[in-house]
């Protein structure tokens, strides 16, 4: 499960780079694409802006296949005040940015699956796929505007894969 | 209307500060910050790579607990106060634009051996220039040694 993970993550990653080569965040010194797996860094005080989080939550195992196939289900969540030129009016534009970003992120729904445990990272035999996206209504807190966008992630286990 | 009444800063209550918090049991407190040069790779961003957190000491310090938990599963809250001074120190040596990028920048703060989480940051301050710290802090859920 954790390969399909990463593979969803870095798949996100060279998308938006892609996407948006200028939705870039500095975190722990380095400056990267503005996507992150919340669980691998450190928890911050306040949700950072402008920047996308992955956060792993449900986790399902369909043991009926002949392999077992994983559905874990990702939250990505952003969260954006505006741009300061604006003085922050502009954050329902930079809000509906993100979302078009996260529609382009997404597709195609697949990609292949690579361990990235090995280095360098080596390509596996399946693919991992996902679910269209399901937006949640915007979360407004005080000047601050924020969506949860809900994927179900798919991948099969394979032979001797942790 | 603005108060143009002359004032000039001679750094007292700095020093106030750090003298009352060293005569109040002033204690070090190690902020975790990044390394100057960060992890790029896929296995710094996917959590296979040890983060490498440099231990940045602020002294003198005072840390006590803020609240009590009254609810299970409610990890308990702490406060730090740290001298201006130090962390003014730190933000020239590490040379960043204020001591609100050296917190934002931190993962976290181990006191005692012991690693929290930063919640809240505030200063207070005496003509403008900032005398004394205050981090509301909760523990972490990781008991391990630091």
């Amino acid at each position: 499960m954790q390969n399909a993970k990463d593979t969803f993550y870095i798949t996100l990653r060279s998308r938006l780079a892609a996407v948006n080569p200028a939705r870039t965040m500095t975190l722990r010194a380095a400056t990267r694409p503005g996507i992150l797996v919340s669980e691998a860094e450190a928890p911050p005080a306040q949700p950072l802006l402008d920047v996308f989080a992955l956060n792993w939550t449900g986790m399902q195992a369909d043991l009926q296949l002949p392999a077992i196939l994983a559905r874990m289900t990702c939250e990505i969540r952003y969260c954006t005040a505006g741009t300061q030129n604006n003085a922050g009016l502009d954050r329902g534009r930079a809000l509906e940015e993100m979302d078009s970003e996260v529609l382009k992120l997404l597709y195609p729904y697949s990609a292949p699956k690579v361990n990235y445990t090995q280095d360098p990272a080596v390509t596996m035999e399946t693919i991992v796929f996902w679910s269209e996206p399901e937006f949640d209504p915007i979360t407004t807190l005080r000047d601050s505007l924020s969506r949860t966008v809900k994927v179900t992630v798919f991948a099969f286990q394979e032979q001797g894969e942790q | 209307m603005a108060d143009l009444s002359t004032q000039n800063p001679c750094g007292l209550a700095q020093r106030v500060a750090t003298a009352l918090l060293r005569a109040a049991g002033g204690t070090t407190a190690c902020l975790q910050l990044p390394p100057l040069q960060g992890d790029s790779t896929n296995a710094g961003q996917l959590g296979l790579n040890a983060p490498g957190f440099l231990s940045l000491p602020l002294a003198p310090a005072v840390f006590r607990k803020a609240r009590v938990a009254m609810q299970d599963g409610q990890m308990p809250k702490y406060e730090l106060l740290i001298s201006a001074d130090a962390v003014a120190a730190q933000v020239t040596q590490r040379q960043l634009s204020s001591a609100q990028t050296l917190f934002s920048m931190a993962a976290g703060v181990v006191v005692a051996g012991k690693l929290f989480l930063i919640e809240a940051v505030s200063a207070s301050e005496s003509q403008g220039m900032a005398y004394v710290y205050r981090l509301l802090l909760q523990e972490a859920c990781g008991e391990w040694a630091m």
